[in-house]
């Protein structure tokens, strides 16, 4: 419609032209193929002023002009291409006004988005956080949608080779109007994930969103005490803190090394082995830098009997220290704090610059050192893959971790906390199965909601009554001795849920699994849930007649025993 | 060994090499072309859709369709050739002749398809 109205002066011109030139035309008098006097049809008329008017110029149709017809064509033509040349430009300029276009891709977005059937999730912020987690959801099939106020990134989201399509807008998120048309008030929407830069954008997009949809569920990448307290206020929201998790990750490393090293796999860390836990030795430490990621270490560091000592310009009156240090970070203060008896450093400053020099400096000085460096722009990746510290916090990706474990199922992060609760032992064990199912490759999470979209073969089968178990469910069709390469990590069943359940564990409609493996395993696991008779081969062995023929053979051969 | 699978495998080749047999030859000399090929191919392809019938698969539900697709063809092959029976003294004309052999020809190819769906999936399930 807005084309209409701003096309609606070149219209009006054209049509005058035309009129003007037909009429015209039809009215002189010329000559017909015999030389007598007769006047142009109507018809011809506006032929000829089509060809003309447009410079196509087909000539003098259908015979000869006359000296008065042709006086009347250059008037024609002058009028007609200046007419076509006032329209054409409209449209340039229409199609080149920046507002038109804006207006044009929200339409196109809005629309795209509410295409959608699939359960999606909304992403707000496609900085380095919102582009790894991007990448996560795709490896992983899920659907998002994505918005950031900056058009050089949404232009980057149309050059990624995604799975699953992303529809993607260049807006800001914290207009209600922008986030109705993400699909905030969709059913199938599943999560809201916040990741801009700024915090205040981020609890205004959060608060916004809180009264557009009661329900939905909130994820917000939050750092600073104030926000946090009000985000909490909006219920039903998830903070993503990524200087605490790294923390929690940090003395999950010193205390249970080996769920942290199960964890890290989990999360696709390509630098983690699975069994191969890395070792955080106790001793002295020295952080480097104590701004949001020093103090979430530091007080972690306590919570484990460490006090270690702190070089900061700034630090003031911290409890329990053993010793600070008001200088910045280099090869003297290091001296000073003791580097030479030090277990390990943090180099947390906000300066990627400054945390790789500290490195350096520690490479040299103590050498067997465990080094934890904190990366602040995921630029830098080469640098700091070559500084090669033992652990690296990227705040981006551990967000991206998080959150994407949280999209995949909440029950990742209950299973860990799980595994925390009960100790090394049963984590070696955990850790122990999976391999022996998945040997070397990544694993690889997924969760099955047992339904009737997802798992026709399994409902159909409870439904009838009968009894399906976890381990007849994995059993492998090609060969019925061996299972798949799926292990069930937990159950969640009504409020409750199952941790590591057996393989004798009943399954029930309703039921979400949560399950680690391969991929291929997964597609596997999903052919036994959906097909009624490989499902019936994996439990009694036998491969059932399909065809009405067969069956009724069947029944028959069961009936009348051979041995009468 | 599953004798569903040995008997429904059986019928199908079976099927194919008889629409084989009666369409080898010139399109339309009626010399090559054995009617009675024809109506056997029938006859054998209708027992293999019958099998097929209460498979509730994806992998039998193509199987049906490409079945059913063959019946179509061949018997519309068949009604052609009644109704030009008495054009010549040896049978249908060379224009009917080459409509007949034509859509045996297309049946063909899916009875083709059947046999190649079904060496599919059996070397997929490698049980």
């Amino acid at each position: 419609m807005v084309v209409l109205r701003y096309m609606r002066g070149p219209i009006f011109a054209l049509i005058i032209v035309y009129a003007i030139g037909i009429t015209g035309m039809a009215l002189i008098p010329g000559l017909d193929a015999d030389g007598k006097p007769a006047h142009m049809s109507l018809f011809h008329a506006f032929y000829f002023f089509t060809y003309t008017a447009t410079t196509t110029g087909f000539g003098e149709i259908p015979t000869e002009f006359t000296d008065a017809q042709r006086l009347w064509a250059i008037v024609c033509i002058y009028m007609g291409v200046i007419a076509w040349l006032y329209a054409i430009g409209s449209i340039f300029r229409l199609v080149q006004n920046p507002h038109f276009l804006l207006a044009l891709n929200e339409h196109r977005f809005a629309r795209s988005v509410r295409r959608i059937q699939q359960p999606f999730f909304i992403v707000c912020g496609f900085g380095d956080t919102g582009s790894l987690l991007a990448r996560g959801l795709s490896d992983h099939w899920l659907r998002g949608v994505i918005i950031d106020t900056n058009p050089e990134r949404i232009k980057a989201l149309g050059l990624r080779d995604y799975h699953v399509d992303m529809p993607g807008l260049c807006a800001d998120p914290a207009v209600p109007k922008h986030l109705i048309d993400a699909g905030v008030r969709m059913p199938n929407c599943q999560a809201l994930v916040i990741l801009t830069i700024d915090e205040e954008i981020n609890s205004r997009i959060a608060t916004m969103t809180r009264l557009l949809n009661p329900d939905l569920h909130i994820l917000c990448r939050s750092s600073s005490k104030r926000h946090t307290k009000h985000l909490n206020s909006l219920g039903n929201i998830t903070i993503i803190n990524p200087f605490e998790i790294f923390a929690q990750l940090l003395g999950m490393a010193i205390t249970a090394p080996r769920l942290h090293n199960l964890n890290a796999c989990l999360v696709r860390n390509p630098e983690a082995k699975l069994g191969e836990p890395i070792q955080v030795p106790p001793g002295d430490w020295v952080i480097c830098g104590y701004g949001r990621m020093g103090r979430w270490m530091y007080r972690y560091f306590g919570q484990h009997g460490i006090n270690p000592v702190i070089i900061d310009p700034e630090a003031k009156n911290v409890e329990g220290a053993a010793r600070i240090i008001n200088q910045h970070a280099n090869r003297d203060s290091l001296l000073a704090a003791g580097i030479e008896r030090a277990a390990g450093v943090v180099a947390g400053t906000d300066s990627d610059h400054v945390n790789l020099s500290i490195l350096m400096s520690v490479k040299a000085l103590k050498p067997d050192a465990f080094t934890i460096v904190r990366q602040n722009s995921h630029e830098n990746q080469i640098a700091f893959d070559a500084a090669n510290a033992n652990l690296v916090m990227q705040s981006s990706l551990t967000t991206a971790r998080r959150v994407l474990k949280h999209l995949i199922s909440p029950q990742v992060q209950m299973f860990i906390d799980y595994l925390r609760d009960e100790g090394e032992d049963i984590c070696a064990q955990a850790v122990d199965r999976l391999r022996s199912l998945i040997g070397d490759k990544p694993p690889h999470l997924w969760q099955v909601v047992l339904c009737e979209a997802d798992a026709s073969a399994v409902i159909e089968r409870l439904q009838q009554g009968r009894k399906l178990s976890l381990g007849e469910l994995r059993r492998d069709p090609h060969d019925l001795a061996g299972s798949l390469p799926c292990m069930p990590l937990s159950i969640a069943r009504g409020g409750e849920h199952i941790m590591l359940p057996t393989d004798s564990e009943l399954l029930q409609p309703g039921d979400e699994l949560l399950f680690c493996g391969t991929e291929p395993g997964e597609r596997m696991l999903s052919a036994s849930m959906n097909n009624a008779y490989t499902l019936n081969y994996l439990i009694t062995g036998v491969d059932e007649p399909r065809g009405y023929f067969f069956r009724w053979l069947d029944q028959r051969g069961r009936d009348l025993p051979l041995s009468n | 060994m599953n004798l569903e699978r040995v008997v429904f495998g059986f019928v199908i080749i079976l099927a194919l090499t008889f629409t084989f047999a009666f369409v080898m030859g010139d399109i339309d000399n009626a010399s090559h072309h054995n009617v009675w090929m024809l109506t056997i191919a029938i006859l054998i392809n209708l027992i293999a859709t019958g099998l097929k019938l209460g498979d509730r698969s994806q992998v039998g539900a193509l199987l049906l369709a490409s079945s059913l697709v063959v019946d179509v063809l061949l018997i519309a092959a068949r009604v052609v050739w009644v109704v030009a029976e008495n054009e010549t003294v040896s049978g249908p004309g060379p224009e009917s002749l080459a409509n007949i052999v034509s859509l045996a020809g297309g049946a063909l190819i899916a009875s083709l398809v059947t046999v190649v769906i079904v060496v599919g999936d059996t070397l997929i399930s490698r049980r």
